[in-house]
């Protein structure tokens, strides 16, 4: 399998690795492991912008590749029921193969699971 | 930048230099370039010479006799002329076939095409370390069984098969030819082949540091093989194997395989099989300790499953799945560092789970985030110690970033 640059780079170093824990934080994910790919975003939201972001993924490297971006990018923007890019900007940035694109769909199931709980707040925060 | 450490054996060698010099001087004017076919002048019989002597280190190496022996493009072009080649011929008398869930492509593969032609297969199920038992053999053989194809050793796990007493069930069956696939084991582990009493054996030149693009079927011509204790049928004379011939045109290779031999890669095989049963021992006993620090590295990793059975495996390959981990993630993760194989086939974008660990009962997961370590010749210590620590990395991070 071959990659292209941006699958390659945000593969091996992964900005936005991780959980966020405390009051506020939106926690979000879709997919199963036993079936290949599951991905989690953890949002934090202050008067609907999004003021940090981070994931965690069970799969392919252009599954961590795409979730590792968007927890990048999400800073900053509206909370949105709606990726900071659409499936088939990012499935271009990525050169994601056609027989792939499912796993992208799990990605953005993931992230609308968090923009569920920004509408009604549920926190997970460590206690 | 450096290049991976290579622990892919399995798949392919690296030619030795010896292998590639002899090869060499069969090409070029100065050299023996001749048509091994042309009897009438010097040319041929130069070359006819260097594939005669070639054909008799194969069969030295193996525990065959020459004449026994029929150049091949590979192990594939052998299966699927051992199988084609059998139940063509035997096909009069018989239309059934046992082979294993395990087996390789090139055997699976054909067995399908021959039930698509109406032949019964049977396909035998390992148990959880991969081993068929000779006694699964037995309860498969039917009146009309014509070939039974039982591989060595398995590519993928490396465990091997008992194939003496498999030759043993099927000489008492009778009519049962026994075809043994033994390109992961030729020239790496001890190999009689009159002794065995198998009636086809498939062998490959890359395997054991010799070129691609050729290899041998043995075909028994029968004879008073097959005594040994350990051997065929406590000592019943073995017969000769027919077949049918799949390509024609010049009767090469006593009518079974037509076509110019091709002298340089012939010469290749047979230097690389005879350097190979000379190192076999040595090597064996060099590699076992090494693929023990192998796994006893990645045990110490934790959630490290050992696939195949340990007590019937080689020494050169070991093939572990890694709990936590997708397993394209983790072949891309060591890429940089390290050359392995995966256990998944990719069939386009999509990797599909090995069916080799499927049938051992292993999950898809666990299955696709296998990765198979061949050892070799230049394999030493610091090469496993650091396969050791580009798995230990890539293992940690992709568990880290799933969450497990």
């Amino acid at each position: 399998m071959n990659y292209n640059e941006a699958t390659l780079a945000y593969f091996e170093n992964t900005p936005a690795a991780g959980v966020l824990l405390g009051p506020g934080t939106l926690r979000g994910a879709a997919g199963d492991r036993a079936h290949g790919t599951w991905v989690q975003f953890d949002l934090q939201v202050d008067a609907g912008i999004v003021q940090a972001a981070r994931f965690l993924a069970f799969g392919c490297p252009h599954t961590i590749a795409v979730a590792s971006w968007i927890a990048e990018h999400a800073p900053g923007g509206e909370l949105l029921a709606a990726l900071p890019e659409s499936v088939a900007q990012l499935s271009e940035r990525f050169a994601v193969p056609v027989e792939k694109r499912g796993r992208l769909l799990i990605i953005e199931d993931a992230w609308l699971a968090c923009v569920r709980r920004g509408e009604l707040p549920v926190h997970r925060g460590n206690h | 930048m450096s290049r991976p450490v290579y622990l892919d054996h399995a798949a392919t060698t690296p030619v030795d230099a010896r292998v590639a010099a002899a090869m060499a001087r069969c090409l070029t004017a100065e050299g023996e370039f001749g048509n091994p076919a042309s009897a009438s002048h010097a040319f041929g019989d130069a070359a006819a010479a260097l594939v005669e002597t070639a054909r008799a280190r194969v069969a030295a190496s193996v525990g065959a006799a020459p004449q026994e022996v029929v150049w091949t493009s590979g192990a594939t072009e052998a299966n699927n002329l051992a199988i084609f080649g059998v139940a063509e011929y035997y096909g009069e008398s018989g239309r059934h076939i046992v082979t294993g869930r395990t087996e390789h492509k090139a055997v699976l593969d054909p067995c399908r095409e021959l039930e698509r032609r109406g032949w019964r297969v049977t396909y035998l199920a390992p148990d959880g370390g991969g081993l068929i038992q000779p006694e699964q053999v037995a309860a498969a053989l039917q009146a009309d069984t014509v070939l039974v194809s039982i591989m060595h050793v398995n590519n993928e796990i490396g465990v091997i098969q008992d194939i003496a007493r498999i030759a043993a069930i099927c000489a008492q069956h009778g009519s049962a030819r026994l075809h043994v696939d033994a390109a992961q084991s030729a020239g790496k582990c001890p190999i009689d082949f009159a002794n065995l009493g198998v009636d086809l054996m498939s062998l490959s030149a890359h395997k054991v540091y010799g070129p691609k693009g050729v290899g041998a079927l043995l075909v028994s011509r029968g004879g008073g093989a097959g005594a040994g204790a350990e051997g065929r049928a406590g000592g019943r004379r073995r017969e000769s194997v027919q077949l049918r011939a799949r390509q024609f045109g010049g009767g090469q290779e006593r009518g079974l395989r037509a076509g110019t031999v091709a002298t340089h890669q012939v010469v290749g095989m047979g230097m690389a099989f005879e350097l190979a049963r000379e190192a076999l021992q040595a090597e064996a006993a060099r590699l076992a300790p090494l693929r023990e620090r192998l796994w006893q590295g990645l045990a110490a990793l934790g959630g490290a499953l050992r696939n195949g059975d340990a007590r019937h495996s080689v020494p050169h390959l070991l093939n572990v799945s890694f709990e936590g981990v997708e397993g394209e993630s983790l072949l891309a993760a060591v890429r940089g560092r390290l050359a392995v194989s995966t256990g998944s086939a990719c069939t386009s974008a999509l990797r599909e789970a090995s069916y080799v660990l499927r049938a051992l009962g292993r999950d898809d997961v666990l299955s696709e985030s296998s990765l198979r370590f061949g050892l070799g010749r230049n394999t030493g210590e610091r090469d496993i110690d650091a396969a050791v620590a580009a798995v230990g990395q890539a293992v940690s991070r992709l568990r880290r970033l799933s969450g497990v």
